[in-house]
């Protein structure tokens, strides 16, 4: 072969090859989906508003922010790490959301639904918009409980790239702005929902669920906020709502939470005869719950799951050993819930002149008699979980006959017995320096799964996540009709929740705001009501107010000893220390700039039309 | 001797045929050095044959050849070839010269190899004899202290892991392997025995790589055989060493245990629940129940083995030559039932088809066998240091000390005495990887030569875990029973299985040229290649319904994970190299590369390189004036761009996730339960990213190369840059209002630079008989920002703060410790408030933190720069070497040590009995305490570390400051080896031509400023719950037939 010809041969077999090049890099990703793929596919869009469900802002629920419920007064946090018992003031960026990526995800799809959904029918797209147009309603009623009023953006904001995008620039709404825009939305797609029955996507009473707590809360502030000796406002309005709206709010909530319970296709669970069992399955039971409205379901067969049982089961029931008991109800909230005779809460641990004990032969009789909602939320000395006591006990109280007094022996060994053989500490504790132990002295039973093997880290979860419930709505039914001077109504609802709890017909004859509040208080615990709650009323700061001797602010805890006193009638009788939880260490503060999280200072730089909100 | 010769080619029926035509004669002669004595050992070969002999000790040989052998080549380690014609002599006098080694070497550079004279880059070689020195798991740990320009950190060294390295400290280099791009897995898992050479490109001589040369590149030569290597030369070598740790921190006893909780009551204003009476007793330690236990022990075996075999055949005639090699590595962990091993085959193998056309192939294969117990939760390692902390001195491992019942101790997922592969489980991790290189080149004798290489390596990883559940239980002394613990022990049955396959395809074709006219040498390279890699992942795991059956169920799987990911590359390579006389040295690289990463049209860029070097000691001037100070003198110089489309962070992650060209949804975006039905999520994706390109690094290096003292000092010099610009960034000044719910994709914006230099200096001498080389060698290389998109600041402060322009990278803030308060009334009477909260949390023994802008508060206002960067390789490192050698004795030794990094102890370093667990008993001794623990108001007593309180992480103590952050500094012995060459006559006997045992111990000590912590300086791990590095105590030998 001539010299010249392979010449050739080379430099053809490379021009070649590099016209390959660029084919070469072109690769086709194995997980995105087309724009003309998923608007005609009904089960493609239901996969988008999977993501969207799943994407929805809480503060607290099951699989994300649950640890918050150690961060006011229903508990504190018994596992490792401090901090939750050591906030010393609340940050102003605490509740801080300002989540318009999911909110433009929604206008995106209702725009292109439109677009280009050309093979689905007119009922199919309007079902999917008024769901879409739900979920949106849902996400500004976060935005506006924790920022006040924001822009309401509706459509796609389309930047053009031409390098100045102050046209897409929108102010703030006025707070009452948005909480009517929810309002108005809701009504306005309420009868095109569809998915009656459902209780994990919205329906025509979902969205008057949101709508009643979306108005109480509106109502509420409308009202408590201008009482205020100096009321937080924004000269825009953009927080703040005149109080002369309250009574419209009022009046939209209670007709929204009517138009549920009279609907008759939700009622409260009692199926359970133990009232308090009751309670507890009243919110975890997944299957023939007429109760439920609204639920964030878990699937562990599908690994859909989470780790809440893991982290917050009683110490010695616990499966796995890396973790346990780090929400632990604080004494204050046991003492909330009140006798069934009507009494306040409060434990009899001392006699009325305070100079002894009183004496209780089991553990659990310094409870009896408390509404049943006390043991369907909170594990106490005596009761048990998946059938097996929990053991609580913090030592003995030794009588000391030299000195006439009781001397306290702790032990740190969990389930260590006394040397008379009987029990020290119970495996449960409580223990003041341990980890991963109650140090309040309760553990708490609501949302924790009583599924076996539901703790450990292999398997872990599925219990829901409730959002909504007909608890809630004949709560808020009741409120707005007390706002509005509907006494009657106002008594009505509340009583059907409390005879649930086993106080009997009619328990209530006169009802005011604080005494409701206490009532959601206890019904409601741990279900991501108590911030925003005392947030609307204008009471955090006052209930929170970071002073050490204000019981509100601080957490308590209860300890049980066994009395060692041979020969005498108390011996092996059982006593209460209430005492200051030993590891909690700040008194909860709210401050005035915490009815408003800040707006992050970036938001403001790239919308100068974005306002402050106050204290900032 | 025809019949010798019959005798040893029998087979050979073509040696035959020319025997019977040709006639044999005998060669005889002497072989000597410079100074006149004999060299024994030197290889004497007919040119172009296998007919061959090696000298014996007097430096004599004979051979007999036959009539038409025309060329005799003495060849000898150490010492420059020659080739003597034989014409009609028959007895030759030859004087072997030592080889200018540092000249004559010949260095492997991108696409083809180099005379270390004549290259211009900054480019560093090793050869094979330096990287065994070691005994090393990663081929990364044999570089480490070798030579300049490579910086190192360890920072878990568990059997099987290898060294971070980093060229310049620039990021994870590019590593390639006889020609094919890989990356440190594969590196860092080669048999230690088959490579021949590393070359390391630090400069613009990497440009030639392209998109992937910003952080260097790392070259690796297999062995193969050669021509003329003669018959089959077979090499075993092995070692057996015996390993225990450097250093780990120890455990509080028991004691020190329960004082502390005393005193951490009392500190916390608590009553204690540990009575006088009852610590009385831990103290005595004697009676049943109080005794300490000592989980250190328990974890951590002494004198663990880890040993090496390995054997190669090579050979190589006209035709064929071959390297065939398989070794194996076994190295046990500390903890009991943990272990690595790892074989490697490679058998490279060229053959002549032609005169011209050559074919060949290098097929490599190994597998890597990780086995652990399965210890449930993430790491499996992590549990058994988590346990040394985690474990209370005072509780015991088994139930009443009875090893048949583990007892349920108060967290016994870290209770030692379930780490063992029949309570709790096993983990195995095998990576199986086959590669094959095949090449063709066709040399069309006017100097250029044409090749084509294609690539194939598939990995595949099988990760194979199964975790049992066992009971724990108790001891009833009253009723001598053991009682299982409800709930307790482990009741989290899991299965799981990983498959990860990777298949790696590489295309290359490539024309080579050199020519020398004259005075001119001329060489060019030209190649195209293209590369791709599918990357398939999948996870099934199962709730094995016992501990039995480890075969699968779908009735038991709960997870399944598909992944899939794929890279693909093409790329236009080209190097021109010319010189004058060898004097005046310039080269040209440049590579037009294009990536799968970027929007189509958008994915090519050019990469120019340049460099030049001028070998001063060639010219006329300095011939006979300098040059008896000067053996050689040459100046370099290197100017070139290179690409990046990967972040130097520490996944290495792409600059921009791949596919972000794409608009659509992606799919299996989260998940919702509706009505109990499981719905996969559809996400919207982003908007599409189409603007951000590659980074583009400039890279500009001055060096020197020079040998003095008769070349018995040589060095080498360089200082360095690499400016990086197009770092990605948001351009921030077209502000989009949030409020659109989406971010304006980051375009190419910020630069920064990494600076710095290095250097080696080697003697190498000789007194008498006893040959040595001393050899230091330094690098110091540091990042620093330079320009930010627009920066904004607030206000001064936050400039100070968190402005990046022209700063050196990753400062650490922390506050200053200026003192201990000595007593409550320091406290009471101290003016500024140092916790925040009035100083209500003090007591004596807590910091004093310097109040820097003197507001009256402690805050973050106060923190200034107190460290350089965590976890990163160190800005400077340092090594020494040096070898003696005397008769057949050799003694080598390596420090390698480092400066500028900073360690952070946090957690168990840091916080006393950090969940809920112990401490290092240091924390717990040597601290602010009361004399009468029980009593609050008894004296203070001073120590090193704060009053103890348990369960208070978030007290201002601590906050990170200059006690907590420690700079570190150390070198350490890391190899020493004395080896002996047994004299040849003795072995000859049994066929061998050499026999060298050897002994060596690795990091026999350190000399550091963290010894106080009980912390090898090398780990990053501020909990220190990390595998430390080993010493270790090695014999060896290596014997060749």
């Amino acid at each position: 072969m001539p010299r010249f010809t392979k010449h050739i041969i080379l430099i053809f077999t490379i021009l070649i090859l590099s016209g390959c090049a660029e084919e070469w890099l072109d690769r086709k990703p194995q997980n995105i989906i087309l724009e003309e793929q998923i608007w005609n596919d009904s089960k493609l869009i239901t996969g988008l508003l999977a993501n969207y469900y799943d994407r929805l802002p809480a503060h607290t629920t099951l699989n994300t922010g649950w640890a918050e419920f150690a961060a006011y007064d229903e508990a504190m946090w018994s596992n490792n790490d401090d901090g939750r018992n050591n906030i010393v003031s609340y940050p102003f960026d605490r509740w801080r959301l300002w989540d318009y990526g999911l909110i433009r995800d929604i206008n995106l799809a209702i725009e292109n639904i439109e677009t280009f959904g050309t093979s689905l029918s007119a009922t199919q797209k309007g079902q999917f918009s008024a769901e879409l147009r739900f979920l949106r309603a849902f996400v500004y009623f976060e935005l506006v409980k924790r920022m006040g009023g924001v822009p309401l953006v509706t459509k796609q904001l389309i930047y053009d790239f031409n390098g100045n995008p102050a046209y897409l620039q929108q102010a703030r709404n006025k707070e009452e702005e948005v909480y009517d825009f929810i309002a108005t939305e809701l009504d306005a797609i309420k009868n095109q929902l569809g998915n009656g029955g459902s209780n994990t996507r919205a329906n025509k009473f979902t969205a008057m669920a949101l709508k009643s707590r979306a108005m109480l809360y509106a109502a509420s502030i409308a009202k408590y906020n201008s009482k205020m000796a100096t009321p937080i406002s924004t000269p825009g309005a953009e927080v703040g709502i005149p109080a002369a709206r309250a009574n419209d709010y009022y009046t939209k909530s209670l007709a929204a939470s009517e138009e549920i319970i009279n609907s008759g296709s939700y009622q409260l669970y009692k199926t359970n005869p133990n009232l308090g069992e009751n309670f507890y399955d009243a919110i975890t039971k997944k299957s023939a719950n007429p109760e439920i409205i609204l639920a964030q379901d878990f699937l562990v067969s599908k690994d859909k799951r989470h780790s809440f049982t893991y982290d917050n089961i009683a110490r010695n029931v616990r499966e796995d050993n890396l973790s346990s008991s780090s929400i632990t109800p604080s004494l204050n909230l046991v003492e909330d819930y009140e006798y069934l005779d009507g009494t306040p809460g409060e434990l009899k641990n001392r006699t009325a002149n305070n100079t002894d004990y009183i004496y209780y032969t089991n553990p659990q009789d310094i409870f009896a008699n408390k509404d049943a909602r006390l043991y369907g939320t909170i594990i106490y000395p005596g009761t048990s979980f998946r059938g097996i006591p929990v053991q609580i006990q913090a030592g003995v109280k030794l009588w000391n006959a030299t000195s006439g007094t009781f001397q306290n022996v702790e032990s740190n060994v969990l389930g260590s017995n006394y040397e008379d053989g009987g029990l020290l500490t119970g495996s449960s504790g409580p223990q003041r320096s341990q980890t991963e132990v109650t140090n309040s002295g309760f553990y708490l039973r609501k949302y924790v799964d009583q599924t076996a093997m539901s703790s450990t880290r292999g398997i872990r979860s599925d219990m829901w996540w409730v959002r909504f419930r007909l608890g809630e709505i004949y709560l808020n039914a009741s409120e707005a009709a007390l706002e509005l001077g509907k006494t009657a109504d106002a008594l009505k609802y509340v009583n059907i929740v409390r005879e649930r709890a086993g106080f009997g017909a009619g328990s209530l004859k006169a009802l005011t705001i604080e005494r409701l509040q206490n009532e959601r208080r206890v019904e409601l615990a741990f279900e991501d009501h108590r911030v925003w709650d005392l947030k609307r009323w204008r009471i955090a700061h006052e209930v929170w107010n970071g002073n050490a001797s204000n019981p509100d602010a601080v957490i308590y805890a209860l300890y049980p000893y066994r009395v060692v006193r041979p020969g005498h009638a108390t011996h092996g009788k059982y006593v209460f220390d209430k005492l200051v939880a030993p590891r909690f260490r700040a008194p909860r503060f709210f401050q005035m700039g915490n009815y408003y999280s800040s707006i992050e200072q970036i938001v403001i730089d790239n919308n100068p039309k974005i306002v402050r909100n106050p204290f900032h | 001797m025809p019949q010798e010769l019959i005798a040893s080619t029998l087979h050979d029926n073509h040696t035959k045929i020319e025997l019977v035509r040709s006639v044999d004669k005998t060669l005889t002669g002497k072989i000597v050095d410079e100074k006149n004595n004999a060299l024994p050992g030197v290889s004497v070969v007919v040119k172009g044959t296998t007919t061959g002999t090696t000298a014996n000790t007097d430096g004599n040989f004979s051979l007999t050849v036959n009539d038409a052998a025309q060329i005799l080549t003495f060849s000898f380690i150490g010492y420059t070839s020659q080739d003597v014609t034989i014409g009609n002599q028959t007895t030759f006098s030859v004087t072997l010269l030592p080889s200018n080694e540092e000249l004559t070497e010949v260095v492997v550079v991108g696409y083809g190899t180099q005379s270390a004279a004549t290259v211009t880059g900054a480019v560093s070689n090793v050869q094979a004899k330096d990287l065994i020195r070691t005994p090393s798991i990663g081929t990364s740990d044999a570089l480490v202290g070798r030579v300049q320009g490579i910086t190192a950190r360890k920072a878990d060294a568990r059997p099987g892991a290898s060294t971070t390295i980093q060229i310049r400290n620039l990021g994870t280099p590019l590593y390639v392997i006889d020609g094919v791009p890989s990356d440190a897995g594969n590196f860092n898992n080669l048999g230690q025995n088959d490579i021949e050479s590393i070359s390391i490109l630090k400069d613009a001589s990497a440009a030639i790589y392209g998109l992937r040369a910003a952080n260097g590149v790392v070259l690796v030569t297999t062995k193969r055989g050669k021509a003329g290597d003669g018959p089959a030369r077979i090499n075993i070598s092995g070692y057996y060493g015996l390993q225990n740790f450097t250093r780990y921190p120890k455990p509080a006893n028991a004691y020190q245990h329960m004082r502390g909780l005393v005193e951490s009551d009392v500190n916390q204003g608590r009553t204690p629940t540990i009575a006088p009476a009852e610590l009385a007793k831990w103290k005595a330690g004697t009676e049943k129940g109080y005794q300490s236990f000592d989980y250190y022990k328990m974890v951590m075996r002494p004198n663990v083995p880890q040993y090496s075999l390995n054997a190669n055949v090579s050979g190589g005639t006209e035709k064929v030559n071959y390297f065939l090699s398989v070794g194996h590595l076994n190295q046990d962990a500390l903890i009991e039932d943990f272990k690595f091993k790892r074989t490697n085959v490679q058998a490279n193998i060229e053959s002549n088809i032609t005169k011209r056309l050559k074919v060949g192939a290098q097929i490599s294969a190994r597998i890597e066998d990780r086995f652990q117990t399965g210890v449930p939760g993430l790491d499996d390692y992590f549990n058994p240091f988590l346990s040394i902390f985690t474990m209370w001195p005072t509780e015991r491992p088994y139930a009443n000390d009875n090893p048949k019942y583990i007892n349920q101790t108060h967290n016994v997922n870290v209770n030692p005495a379930t780490y063992k592969k029949e309570i709790t489980g096993t983990i195995s991790e095998i990576n199986r990887v086959v590669k094959g290189n095949f090449y063709a080149e066709y040399d069309f004798a006017f100097g250029l030569k044409a090749k084509g290489t294609y690539s194939y390596q598939f990995l595949n990883f099988d990760f194979d875990g199964f975790e049992y559940t066992y009971d724990a239980y108790t001891y009833d002394a009253a009723n001598d029973a053991y009682n299982v613990v409800a709930g307790g022990g482990n009741q989290n049955p899991w299965r799981e299985r990983r498959k990860r396959n990777i298949v790696d395809r590489f295309a290359q074709f490539q024309l080579n040229y050199s020519k020398q006219l004259g005075d001119h040498e001329i060489s060019a390279v030209a190649a195209y290649e293209q590369s791709d890699n599918v990357n398939t992942y999948l996870v099934v795991h199962t709730v094995p319904p016992n501990n039995y059956i480890p075969l699968m169920s779908f009735a038991n799987q709960d997870l399944l994970i598909d992944e899939w990911s794929t890279e693909a590359r093409a790329g236009y390579v080209g190097r021109v190299n010319y010189n004058y006389k060898q004097k005046y040295l310039i080269e040209g690289v440049g590579r037009y590369d294009g990536s799968f990463l970027y929007a189509p049209g958008k994915r090519f860029g050019f990469f120019p390189g340049v460099s030049a070097g001028w070998r001063i000691s060639e010219e006329d001037f300095f011939k006979g004036k300098l040059d008896n100070i000067f053996s050689n003198l040459k100046i370099r110089a290197s100017y070139g761009r290179t690409g990046s489309d990967r972040l130097n962070n520490a996944n290495n992650d792409f600059l921009v996730a791949p596919f972000s060209y794409l608009p659509g949804y992606n799919f299996l975006q989260g998940s919702a339960i509706f009505n109990g039905t499981y719905n996969i999520g559809v996400r919207p994706r982003g908007l599409p990213i189409t603007t951000l390109s590659w980074i583009t690094n400039i890279s500009t290096n001055v060096g020197i190369d020079f040998g003095l003292l008769d070349g018995k000092l040589s060095g080498q010099f360089d200082v360095f840059a690499r400016k990086r610009e197009g770092l990605p960034a948001a351009r921030y000044d077209v502000l989009l209002p949030s409020e659109v719910g989406y971010s304006l994709p980051n375009e190419n914006l910020n630069s920064d630079v990494n600076r710095g230099m290095e250097g080696v200096l080697t003697y190498k001498s000789s007194i008498g008989q006893i040959d040595y080389t001393f050899s230091a060698n330094a690098t110091l290389s540091r990042r620093k920002d330079l320009d930010f998109y627009k920066p904004r600041f607030g206000n001064s402060y936050n400039e100070y703060r968190d402005s990046f322009v022209n700063r050196v990278g990753n400062i650490n803030w922390g506050y200053q410790v200026v003192g201990q308060f000595q007593s409550m009334q320091e406290i009471e009477s101290h003016t500024v408030n140092n916790d925040e909260q009035g100083n209500r949390t003090q007591l004596p023994g807590d910091f004093i933190y310097k109040d820097v802008n003197g507001d009256g508060i402690i805050n973050n206002l106060d923190e200034r720069p107190i460290g350089y960067a965590e976890g990163a390789n160190p800005y400077l490192s340092f090594a020494f070497n040096g070898s003696v050698a005397y008769k057949g004795f050799s003694l080598f030794f390596d420090f390698a040590g480092a400066s500028l990094q900073s360690f952070q102890r946090n957690f168990e370093m840091k916080i006393p009995y950090q969940n809920n667990g112990t401490s290092p008993d240091y924390i717990l001794e040597d601290r602010w305490h009361r004399e009468d623990p029980y009593d609050p108001n008894s004296n203070w007593i001073s120590g090193t570390y704060p009053a103890i309180r348990k369960d208070n992480s978030s007290h201002v103590n601590f906050r990170k400051s200059d006690f907590w952050i420690t700079n570190v500094k150390y070198i350490r012995l890391r190899n020493i080896e004395l080896g002996y060459n047994f004299d040849q006559k003795i072995f000859k006997k049994i066929g061998s031509n050499g026999l060298r045992i050897y002994v060596n111990a690795s990091n026999l000590f350190s000399i550091d400023n963290v010894k106080k912590y009980g912390i090898d300086p090398e780990i990053s791990s501020g909990n220190a719950l990390v595998y430390p590095q080993q010493r270790l105590f090695n014999a060896g030998f290596n014997i060749t037939f």
